[in-house]
């Protein structure tokens, strides 16, 4: 029996992965959005606003398909 | 009570330079030693008797085996089984970091950044490596899910460079915070069993020992979601939108 198929360990694994994906694309995303600000364009604070957007949609997304990968190879699985 | 992240500070035991760059000697790099040689001890004893019945050690290093084989045949697929021996090894590292770090008196080196963010940094360098390797200018359609629409491009670009570059962040962030904060819960637990009379102090002393069980499991949790995220990430560049692990 490969234990990575134990559903408890595979399971809490996938539990705590969804929380840092959230944060992790939403500082990436401030992040780039203020380095384009400040270096780039010298454009106000629209850069962080816009780059704040698009972090949370990034983030959302990762952990979206963090999630889809539970259902594949179970029974409820939908693409 | 004491500063509960007293015990994260790293002071210079030896000083050493090498042509001006300091490298001197401090807790986590001796403890970084000592993981290494345990391993890598461990390991070659149980490798060592190669009976058909296996010895303790043996059947333990392979139930390691099997476990890490297990999750490159899940998340990469046959091609990544050359990859195994750098997986194992970040694997069995990361672990026994964690694990002994657990021990009162010894350093968790996984606690810093600076440790963790050269292993995410290294996978993630090491996944673009493999996916133009592997695919060319084509591994920048990694950028482009799948099925979208032309005129969605210039929303779904900067999100996947985005959700490209959390990867390396959400890895060391990942397994540093769940480490920092473990060892700082049981600090503070343990500040406190020092400065209660008894009568209350058993309290938290009985909340840390629990902790200290729970903390055992992390420990196996972390190393765990790591390795599964690097063979993940290396998978992603291996089989550019495919679904090959998934036919397994």
């Amino acid at each position: 029996m490969p234990p990575s198929r134990d559903p408890f360990m595979a399971g809490l694994g996938q539990a705590v992965r969804i929380g840092t994906e959230l944060l992790a694309a939403l500082i990436v995303g401030g992040g780039l959005g203020w380095l384009a600000d400040t270096y780039l364009f010298a454009s106000g604070p629209w850069g962080v606003v816009a780059g704040l957007i698009l972090g949370a949609i990034a983030g959302v997304l990762n952990a979206y398909r963090a999630a889809q990968r539970w259902t594949d190879g179970g029974s409820g699985a939908e693409s | 009570m004491e500063n509960p992240l007293h015990p994260f500070e790293l002071h210079p035991i030896w000083h050493l330079s090498l042509f001006g760059l300091d490298i001197s000697l401090n807790k986590a790099v001796i403890m970084m030693w000592v993981v290494i040689a345990l391993a890598a001890g461990l390991l070659i004893m149980a490798a060592s008797s190669r009976r058909f019945v296996p010895t303790k050690l043996q059947s333990l290093a392979e139930i390691l085996v099997e476990f890490i084989r297990g999750i490159i045949l899940d998340t990469i697929g046959k091609e990544g089984m050359r990859f195994f021996p750098f997986v194992a090894t970040l694997f069995v590292f990361i672990l026994f970091c964690n694990l002994l770090g657990l021990i009162p008196g010894s350093y968790t080196v996984t606690s810093q950044i600076v440790v963790t963010a050269a292993f995410a940094l290294f996978v993630y360098t090491m996944s673009l490596v493999v996916g133009f390797l592997f695919h060319g200018v084509k591994f920048l359609g990694i950028l482009i899910p799948p099925g979208t629409p032309a005129w969605l491009l210039p929303l779904m670009m900067p999100v996947e460079l985005i959700s490209q570059l959390a990867r390396p962040l959400s890895l060391a962030v990942r397994l540093f915070a769940n480490m920092t904060a473990g060892h700082t819960v049981l600090a503070v637990l343990f500040g406190m069993v020092l400065s209660l009379p008894l009568v209350i102090g058993w309290l938290p002393f009985a909340f840390s020992v629990a902790i200290n069980g729970l903390e055992v499991i992390i420990a196996f949790i972390q190393a765990y979601i790591f390795t599964i995220l690097t063979c993940v990430y290396l998978g992603d560049a291996i089989n550019l939108h495919g679904h090959e692990a998934q036919a397994h």
